[in-house]
């Protein structure tokens, strides 16, 4: 065991530590302050903040210098993470480009696409969406019936994507679709991607059950895509989406785990100033909290140590996420235990703001299903992690 | 960042693991679990485990150990729990890890060569009936270096040449007292346990000559403490192994049992149940190494580390022998089966050095104070 990071890994700690130091506003630390934005102020905000941080060279982490990034380690990636959280940053506008995309065309993008792609994409010049779930296509995603039919140099897209993430904010969606007429599941498919900002596509917020609105609901009615738009081979959409989202399997745990922990202690805050820390059954329910949280910790590390070994993870990644969303989870119920009836108070106090927290309580809903549910990911660990019989 | 096993360490739990499955199966397991009246510690198993070096891993190399840390120990522990084997090796190391933290030189040389080749037996009485885990459930009082009091439950007493005890002075302070077998007033009566993997019993002090730990590293309350929490430790990797086992042999049986003509483990109820006590053993697993880690380098965080790993592995061990039994069906429920013998050392094991209840009390004062 030694679970220190390099003595480069910790000088790159020092020097984005500074930087964040000196480049995020203290009122952005104060728990309302994002909710007291309106939501394309947060969004100018965060794009602009995010786009400065690149030109500082404190983005694309572990991508090559060629593309932009910094060239680092997976424990520098781990380390932004922590430090980001730490510092509260302000989340990233590009996610779903950043996680997914821009990895994905590295490895198989056109020597045009990646010129295209990846540089505007870090300065948050295009802002990136992901079009996979439709209504009839949630956890069986090779349901997809969204289809595209040659014509000339484009295919003309039509159909809908749902649960869209920046879907009112997006310029460019890399989506799945039907390019095969009469094929079925996973064959005929192709990764396209497609230009927002044009008469056939048009972005509905939806309006989730929290009140705010972080996903959407994408329409394509002839949609035009140049035919050099498609990102792997045509008709290998399923496979460049597999790639794709292996890419969601990195160390991410710690920087969730600093996130989660400081929530955990902002509860307990709460607690104290309700009066409720001497309850024994509140303090069981939140110390079980705390024991997964902490595992979770342990997790990140081991996932990084197999990161860093060049270990193939494969579906180890369903571990990691059925264990900080059920622990999220977990931990937002923890949060209504313990306060009680007050819990579900905007200003149980005049000096109390507890809307940050029945956001966060209401976002844990969420956690459970996107990404793959937690039920997907039980089969997924059931059949691929311990050999049960399908 | 390396938070594993290195090699040397996992070669180290494999030739345990060879050994005991190829020295002591779950057929000489049922033979002690047969005998309630024999003293549970078959010797064949003990020679082995000291020849392995596995008595003496903790032990300072000055005293004829190997000197090596409770990472390595932990190895050992999952690997005994795995195949729940019978015998005092958690106690017997313990009693060595309190010479080795408060003894002085003198009480070290004295003891610590003999408890590291397993020609001595040792054990630890460290708290009394309703007591807790924690220094205030001791309920043996030292007068002097004379000890009375009834400590309880205590492994393996009637095959123990040495003591450690647990006992308050005069002045109400903590220590650790060294009481021999054979020792004036001191007495065994022995309390059965369901358990039978192990034997368990009451040691009771009437004015026992006793010699304080003294001019060690540590002393009095702290020294307890420290014992509590390798305790800790060790039997949660015992957890950790035991859970892990009752898992690997539930998967396999319900990926081949068949009704309604498939077999049980295709069917979800079955499958999340399943991966969801994969997920828990696994984080259990990632605790007990983390909390050795703590333990072995001085962390600031080793408090939270142990009371997370006890909690967690508690936990875990009661489920997944707890499913052993359920999902083998009645099969799982009968005498002839040997998933109670998992499911009895977890639940006995899993209060011994604070249960999960009392670790979460401890993290809440450790966070919520």
């Amino acid at each position: 065991m030694d679970l220190s990071y390099t003595a480069d890994e910790e000088q790159f700690r020092t020097e984005l530590r500074d930087w964040l130091a000196a480049n995020i506003p203290v009122e952005w630390a104060e728990a309302g302050f994002w909710r007291s934005l309106d939501d394309a102020e947060s969004f100018r905000l965060r794009r602009e903040w995010e786009a400065s941080k690149t030109a500082a060279g404190f983005s694309g982490i572990q991508w090559p210098t060629e593309y932009g990034g910094r060239g680092g380690t997976p424990g520098m990636k781990a380390i932004y993470d922590e430090e980001m959280v730490r510092a509260h940053a302000p989340q990233t506008v590009n996610t779903l480009g950043l996680t997914f995309l821009a990895p994905t065309v590295m490895a198989i993008g056109t020597p045009e696409q990646k010129a295209e792609i990846i540089g505007p994409m870090l300065r948050n010049e295009v802002i990136w969406c992901q079009g996979f779930s439709e209504p009839g296509a949630g956890s069986d995603l090779a349901a997809v019936a969204t289809r595209g039919v040659r014509d000339g140099d484009d295919y003309v897209v039509n159909g809908q994507k749902i649960w869209t993430t920046n879907a009112m904010h997006g310029d460019k969606i890399f989506t799945i679709v039907r390019t095969e007429q009469g094929s079925e599941r996973h064959k005929g498919l192709s990764m396209m991607l497609i230009d927002m900002n044009q008469p056939g596509v048009e972005a509905r917020p939806l309006k989730q059950m929290s009140g705010a609105s972080e996903f959407g609901e994408v329409f394509f009615t002839d949609a035009r895509v140049p035919v050099k738009d498609c990102l792997g081979e045509i008709g290998q959409g399923w496979r460049t989406a597999m790639l794709l989202l292996s890419f969601e399997r990195g160390a991410s745990g710690v920087g969730q785990y600093t996130e989660f922990r400081r929530q955990y202690d902002e509860i307990v805050e709460q607690m104290r100033r309700f009066g409720r820390s001497d309850d024994p059954v509140a303090r069981q329910k939140l110390a079980h909290c705390l024991v997964e949280l902490e595992c979770l910790r342990y997790h990140a590390m081991h996932i990084l140590t197999q990161v860093e070994q060049g270990r193939d993870l494969g579906s180890e990644s369903s571990m990691t996420k059925l264990q900080w969303s059920e622990t999220f989870q977990d931990l937002w119920e923890a949060f209504d235990d313990v306060l009680g009836p007050e819990a579900s108070l905007e200003r149980p106090r005049p000096d109390v703001d507890l809307a940050p927290f029945q956001a966060q309580a209401m976002w844990s809903r969420s956690v459970t299903i996107w990404g793959g549910s937690s039920q997907v990911q039980r089969n997924i660990v059931a059949e691929r992690v311990l050999g049960l019989p399908r | 960042m390396f938070f594993a096993l290195t090699d040397e360490q996992q070669a180290f739990a494999e030739t345990v693991r060879d050994f005991v499955a190829d020295r002591f199966d779950l057929d000489a397991v049922r033979a002690v679990v047969e005998d309630p009246d024999g003293d549970g510690h078959p010797l064949t198993l003990w020679k082995g485990l000291a020849d392995q070096g596995a008595l003496a891993v903790l032990v300072p190399e000055e005293h004829d150990g190997l000197g090596l840390g409770l990472l390595d120990a932990q190895v050992i522990a999952r690997e005994l729990g795995r195949a729940v084997a019978p015998g005092p090796w958690t106690t017997s190391v313990l009693a060595a890890e309190a010479l080795r933290l408060a003894g002085s030189p003198a009480q070290q040389a004295a003891w610590l060569p003999g408890l590291a080749a397993g020609e001595t037996v040792g054990t630890v009485a460290l708290r009394g009936e309703a007591g807790s885990w924690d220094g205030r459930g001791i309920t043996v009082d030292a007068s002097g270096e004379r000890l009375s009091g009834t400590a309880s439950p205590v492994d393996y007493p009637a095959v123990a040449g040495l003591f450690v005890v647990a006992a308050t002075d005069a002045e109400g302070a903590p220590g650790l007292y060294l009481v021999e077998a054979g020792a004036q007033g001191l007495a065994i009566r022995d309390q059965r346990t369901y358990d039978g993997t192990a034997r368990v019993g009451a040691v009771e002090l009437a004015d026992t000559p006793a010699e304080l730990l003294t001019g060690g590293t540590l002393s009095g309350g702290d020294a307890v403490a420290a014992l509590m929490a390798r305790g800790a430790v060790l039997t949660a990797a015992d957890l950790v192994g035991g859970a892990r086992e009752a898992l690997t042999r539930t998967i396999d049986y319900d990926r081949d049992r068949k009704q309604f003509g498939v077999p049980v483990g295709s069917f979800q109820a079955i499958k999340h149940t399943m991966a969801d006590l994969h997920v828990g053993v696994t984080m259990a697993e990632h605790a007990v190494l983390f909390a050795a880690h703590a333990l072995d380098t001085d962390d600031p965080g080793a408090d939270i580390a142990v009371a997370v790993a006890k909690a967690k592995a508690a936990e875990a061990a009661w489920n997944a022998t707890g499913a052993m039994i359920q999902f083998f069906g009645g099969i799982g429920f009968t005498w002839e089966h040997e998933a109670h013998f998992f499911y009895k050392r977890a639940r006995r094991r899993a209060p011994l050095f604070g249960s999960a209840d009392e670790h979460r009390e401890r993290l809440a004062v450790l966070t919520m104070d």
